[in-house]
Parts: structure tokens; sequence; C-alpha cells
């Protein structure tokens, strides 16, 4: 298969540090930036739902995107998210993508609506034809409450550009629908517990969250599976992981973990914008203890390896 | 339908989304490899879409979903009235989207849009109607037997089916093929010809939308060395039909040797004779058949009666009311219902046309060719040895042979390497079917043009063609196969016992 544009490796959705009343904060967002590029993640996306994009106008996404882009500085790709509840808005965000030289749009179906898939194939050809960039399509049915199902699948393939997906609806049947009828659209894993099955099941890419506090651990799976196609490391590495994938998926606080996490690094992330709240002090806790062992044991692994 | 006007139809042209991808198992995918070609509206130059350059991978991905569709018979053994009801709703649809299936047609081939609305799309949504009315009325039958026994003979549907196809009536051939093929239960690859893909891959979404199961109907663009070799060698196609070219339909058979003799059905070129003897009645109705017979669709038409056989007593009167009506067929924009010739289908199609006509001594009409479109033509040659009068032109070129009685006609109309069509022109009785039954071709008209309509067989002698038959219920058979059902019904238990 030889997509128009290949979704490798590592793209990280990219927490959106505010300050305390909630404006921007610009210089903590440059230097998570330069923090993720410098730890070797393969690229970036602004404005996923990580990003907190529901909680922001087109206007400032289309800012975050631009000042990403501007810091990203060409050293790998930018991917914009135009997930929004109203299709104008997503074309505008896409046409703000083209317009700020992204490399390729994430595309979610909007929510609340549950459009058709037919309904929801024509909105994504409306949003692709205002962009005619290369897309990632983002099927995450728990939020949005709609399945990009087979018939959305089919009639998206009107148009090349649709050349890869986030599959973040958990279920391994989507997997293996993914990987035997769909193999010109480069299935991601967009579910952070199951990326080892993703990865044997022949994904290239994996997005996410945690990768903005654990790069390094995530591009550890990343590798061992998809690069060395070692897979009883990648079952070590992955065994180590899922506790955090426990703490960020089960606790219902996916986001301001991951900000935590971030904070945990010396970066500065803030307050989350309404109707969203910090963590207590328990769930910092918790993740502090398991962010600690997962860092030791997935360092013992790597080393065994280089043994 | 009545017709729109020429800026009406460009405006419907700027505003159309083209389809550009392979259409397998069910929805739009691009060529694995992730390239394309242009596809180019003859008549503009323009590039009008990047379509899915496919290859072998791609036919063996659409013959792997067909398959998987065939054997478990989610279409195959799908009850014949279910499938005649998809594939009425499937003319329907096409109905509904006739106008822009006929402008999709006429900016991708260089057709006439007058051709695309009132032949092309129209006979399209016929013939597949008429296909799917057929399939529940098709009965096998019971052989004589003994009291004994019964001996049933039934058709099955013959499989997997690589439909491959030309570039002068796209979605005509394409429902001359899907037809039949999938009235019977047969899955089916589709190559449209390289040059003409649009309408091929716009008709599948449609047919997907009336409830075509998926992976019953797969189109995989591409060249002929990409697409259709790998079809014609497939180990897990069934059978082949192809219509084109005699060179490459010949190169199926090839394939199928090599592979798993496969079957082939052949439909190929003509050089096809109009006969006019001296006693035709009223020369005028005669000189618009035979204007109409070469020039119909540029003269792009394998029936086209591109070899004029006439006695020489009404040689120059015909040729005076040929030239009279060929006035008629006018050069121009295919977007304007005025025009009757459009553009050749590519540039390397029109050079050779325009090849051939510059080797003419003899130009009786016409002899205009310039930016890919070419006026009609009518030459004069002194023998049926002529180049002229032996190579398929493929073009609006029509060439003119004296003779001196019947007989000489038949047999210089019969001097061919072709056999598809025919035509005699005469008011004698005795002569015209003794010419009918003479002349070796699949199709012969009297005292007219035509090649019958979709309830008669279509196909050729010779290096015409072989194997089966477009249309009726025949086309029926060539996507099936026999089988015998032999049952005992002795009731007897000595037998039993032994």
């Amino acid at each position: 298969m030889t997509p128009i544009f290949n979704f490798d490796g590592i793209y990280t959705p990219v927490v959106t540090p505010f300050n305390e009343d909630g404006a921007f904060n610009w210089d903590a967002l440059a230097d998570v930036i330069e923090y993720l590029v410098e730890k070797g993640v393969h690229g970036l996306i602004s404005g996923g739902s990580t990003g907190e994009n529901y909680a922001q106008t087109v206007e400032e996404r289309i800012a975050v995107a631009k000042f990403t882009k501007e810091r990203i500085k060409g050293r790998i790709p930018l991917v914009v998210g135009t997930g929004a509840m109203i299709t104008d808005d997503s074309i505008a965000l896409a046409q703000g993508a083209k317009d700020i030289g992204a490399e390729a749009i994430l595309l979610a179906s909007p929510a609340y609506s549950v459009p058709t898939d037919r309904e929801n194939a024509l909105n994504a050809l409306a949003i692709d034809k205002a962009a005619d960039l290369p897309i990632m399509l983002y099927n995450y049915p728990h939020r949005t409450g709609t399945m990009m199902g087979e018939d959305f699948l089919d009639r998206v393939g009107r148009s090349r550009n649709f050349c890869g997906i986030k599959e973040s609806s958990g279920d391994i049947n989507r997997v293996h629908l993914l990987a035997r009828n769909y193999p010109h659209i480069q299935m991601g894993c967009g579910m952070d517990d199951q990326a080892l099955e993703f990865f044997a099941w022949g994904a290239p890419f994996w997005v996410c969250g945690g990768s903005n506090f654990l790069p390094e651990e995530h591009i550890a799976l990343y590798k061992a599976c998809v690069i060395d196609g070692d897979y009883a490391k990648g079952r070590k590495i992955m065994s180590a992981m899922l506790p955090l994938m426990s703490v960020l998926e089960q606790g219902g606080k996916f986001i301001q973990t991951i900000k935590h996490g971030v904070a945990l690094n010396g970066l500065e992330t803030g307050a989350m914008r309404p109707p969203l709240k910090g963590l207590n002090k328990d769930d910092k806790r918790t993740l502090e203890q398991v962010v600690r062992v997962l860092k030791a044991t997935i360092a013992n692994i790597t080393a065994e390896g280089t043994k | 339908m009545s017709l729109l006007t020429q800026d009406e139809y460009r405006a419907i042209a700027a505003d159309l989304i083209l389809p550009t991808n392979a259409f397998i198992d069910g929805g739009y995918r691009p060529a694995i490899s992730g390239k394309t070609f242009s596809s180019v509206n003859p008549a503009t130059g323009e590039i009008i879409a990047d379509i899915a350059a496919c290859a072998q991978e791609d036919v063996d991905f659409a013959v792997l979903k067909a398959r998987e569709s065939f054997d478990d018979g989610r279409w195959s053994k799908l009850h014949p009235s279910e499938r005649k009801d998809v594939l009425i709703r499937l003319s329907k649809l096409l109905a509904r989207n006739a106008r822009e299936l006929a402008v999709m047609e006429s900016i991708d081939s260089g057709k006439t849009i007058f051709d695309c609305e009132t032949v092309d799309v129209p006979e399209t949504i016929h013939c597949l109607k008429w296909h799917a009315e057929a399939i529940d009325k098709i009965y096998d039958q019971v052989a004589p037997a003994s009291d004994d026994h019964i001996a049933m003979v039934v058709r099955e549907p013959i499989g997997v089916v690589g439909l491959v196809l030309p570039w002068n009536f796209p979605l005509l051939m394409l429902a001359w093929k899907i037809g039949p093929a999938l009235a019977a239960g047969c899955s089916v690859v589709v190559k449209p010809a390289a040059e003409t893909s649009l309408t091929t891959l716009r008709l599948a979404e449609l047919a997907s939308e009336a409830g075509l199961p998926k992976g019953v109907l797969n189109i995989v663009p591409g060249g002929g060395a990409d697409v259709g070799e790998p079809i014609g060698r497939h180990m897990d196609i069934d059978m082949v039909s192809f219509t084109g070219s005699t060179v490459t339909g010949k190169r199926f058979l090839t394939y199928s040797a090599e592979s798993n003799a496969k079957e082939v059905v052949l439909e190929m070129g003509g050089k096809n004779p109009a006969v006019v003897m001296d006693d035709a009645e009223n020369l005028d109705r005669v000189a618009q058949h035979i204007v109409n017979g070469a020039f119909w669709n540029m003269g792009e038409n394998c029936s086209a009666s591109s070899r004029l056989i006439v006695h020489k007593d009404v040689k120059v009167d015909l040729l005076d009311r040929i030239a009279y009506h060929a006035r008629e067929w006018n050069v121009g924009d295919p977007l304007d219902p005025e025009t009757r010739l459009g553009a050749l289908v590519s540039q390397a199609h029109f050079d050779k046309v325009a090849g051939y006509i510059a080797q003419a001594e003899n130009v009786v009409i016409g002899g205009n060719a310039k930016g890919g479109f070419v006026d009609a033509t009518v030459v004069s040659v002194p023998s049926n040895d002529s180049i002229l009068a032996r190579e398929e032109i493929f073009g609006p070129v029509l060439t003119v042979i004296e003779v001196s009685g019947f007989d000489e006609a038949i047999q210089i109309a019969n001097d061919t390497e072709y056999g598809l069509c025919a035509s005699i022109f005469t008011a004698n009785t005795k002569r015209a079917i003794r010419g009918a039954r003479s002349l070796r071709a699949g199709t012969v008209t009297v005292n007219s043009f035509g090649e019958g309509d979709i309830s008669t067989p279509f196909g050729g002698y010779k290096q015409s063609g072989f194997g089966g038959r477009d249309n009726s219920v025949h086309a029926h058979d060539q996507y099936t196969q026999l089988k015998t059902i032999w049952i005992d019904l002795a009731d007897d238990a000595d037998e039993v016992v032994a």
C-alpha cells in the first residue's frame, strides 16, 4: 500500500496549556512542542480532544494550530483536528489547516447529532473538499455516538485523501475488519490499552495522549513491535504500560491526568477550561506512582535489549 | 427527456463530482500502489480526473472479494426475484441520475451528448432492466428419462467473471456484460477501458445503493498490461468476457491456455459490409441507413457498416444521396446537442484514423481530420484488397467498393477476416434471403442498418469473436454452467440390497 501520506510512528495529540484565567499559555505550549520534538515523537496533532478542542472557538483552534506549525519548524508533520458539532466549523478548521501548511487533518464524526453513515460520509467529503489534505479519520463512537461503519468507509473512498484512521472504538472486531477489508486506509491505534493488538495487525501508527509526558516509553513499544517485530519484548513493555492505561481510561479524567503528567516533567499546563476541573491529590498521587514504576520497568526492559 | 442547451450541459459538466478510485468490495479505494493515471476530455485535451492506476495486486484483492461473495451465496444463492429487485432498483437509480451519467460519458469519451442522452444511457437502463426481468422467467429443463429416473438439466452461475470493456460504449457495454452476468448470479471484476472509466465507477456506486451486496461488482481501472492481463491469467477467475480489438481479444485465449483454462467469450472487431444491389428500393432511404451505419458514434463502433459494396449501376446516384445526408453529420463540441460527430476518444486513436485517411487516394466526401475531430469521410477504393477495405479503421470512414453483380457482391462481402455484422439492400426477396443466408456474420440486416435489439443475440463469426453472445436470453447462457442431475427413483428391494 502506498498511500498519499504515511502516518508512521507516535502521533501526540498535544495538550493545550492555559493560564489560570483560561487564556492560552503560549510559552508553555512552545515548551511542550519542543519537548515532544526533541524526544522523537513522529508527528503532532493540534486541536484533538486531548487538546481540549471542545472548549475552544474555531479561531482559537486555528491560532493554536498555526502556533504549533510555526514552532515545529518543519521537523515533523502536523495534523490539525477538525472535529466540531457544526460542519461549517469543521470546514473552516480544514481550510485553516490548509492555509497554515499543515501536513494532514484529523477528521472525526460530528458529536451529538448521530448522523447515519451516509450523512457522516457526505459530511466528511465536504470537509475533505475544503482542505484537500491527507486525512486521518477518527472513529470514536463513545464520544460521538456514531460508529464509522462500513458504508461510511466505502463512501469516503471516493477521495484518496482518506488514508488513515485512528480507531478508538475499543472493539477488536474493528481492528480485524480494517486490517482485512480496508488495507488502503492505514489503521492507527486510538485505544491505548489495545496498542499491542493493533501493532500485531499491522497498524503503523499510534495516537496516544500519554505520549505527551511519556514519549520515550510509547516510542519504545512502537519500536519493539513495528520496527523490530519483537513482540516478546513488546508484550513486556505493554504489560508495564497497562497500569497507566488503567489510570488514564478508568478514572474518567483522561485529559486532566495527561496534563498532570506533563506537569510532572516540569512543564506548565495550568488550569482546565470548564466544565472540567483538575485532578485531586489522590489522583495525582496515583498517577505519580504509576509513572515512576512504569518508567523504571520499561527502562530495564529496554536496557536488556541492548546487552 | 428533453435535451438541454450547450451552456446548460457545460454547467453540469463543470459541477460533476467525478469518481476516481477503484470500486472493490462495496466501496471506493485507491490503487494499492497509490498510482494514478490521467483521464482526458478528448474534445478539449483537458485532464478531468486522476484515476486509480490498478495493477495485479488490486486485481487479486478484487477477485478475492468477488470469490468470497460468490461462495457465501450472498448474491449467487439469493432468490431470483430478489436479484431481480436489486437490478430493477439499479435501473431506476440510473434513470434518476441519467443526465449526470450522460454528461460524464460525453466529457470522458468525446461522444456527443445527443447520443449519450438518447442512446447510451437509455439503452443501458433498458438493458439492465431487461435482464433483471428475465431472471425469474428462465426455467431449467427436465430431460426425457425412464419412469425410474428423473434427469434434470439445470444452469448454475459460472462463478467469478472478468469483464473487460471497450471505450466506445463505456456504459452500454458494461450493461451488456453485467446485465446477464449479475442476473445469472455471478460475481464480477470489471476492467473499464483506461480512456473511459468514469461512468463505470459511478454505476458501481449506484449498484451499491440499489442493494447489490459487497464484493459482487468490482471495478478495477487501469491499463491492459496492468489489469487486463492479470484478469486473463488469474487462476481464480472462471470466465472472461471481452469486448475490444481482435488483437487484444486473441491474447485472452493465450492467457486462458496458460492459466486455468477459463472460459473466454470474445466480441471483437468488424469490417462490416453493406451490400447495395441495383434493385434496391428508395436509394434515399438506403443512403440514410448507410450514413447512419458508417458514422454513428464517430464510426467508433465494431458493428459500423464501414464497407459499402455497391452495384455499379446505382453507385453514382447512391453516393450523391450519401453526400447529401452526410452533411447533417456536423462535427463539433460534443456537449452541443446539435453536434452529431464528437471527438475521437484519444489523441492516439485520432492519429491512427487520420493516418488511414492520409492513405486514401480517392476521397469522395469529407477527409478533414484536425484536433481530435474527423469529418464524415467516404473513400473509394479500386478493390477489396485495399488496406482501407480490409482493416478496421474505427473512425467515421466509409470505404466504397464497386461490383457488377449479386454473387460478386456476396463474395467480396465475405472476403474479410471479420464476421460481425452485414446488411443487404435489395427489393428482391429471394436475393435478400439468399444474401442474408450467405453473408458470414452474426447479425445480418435486410434493407436497413442495425444490430437488432436487447432481445436478439449480438456477436460475431470468424475473427469477430466466439464463445457466446451479448444481449437476449442467450447472453445468460454464457455466464452459467450446465449441470445434469440424475436421480434414481427405482423402488426395488433387490436392487437396493445389491
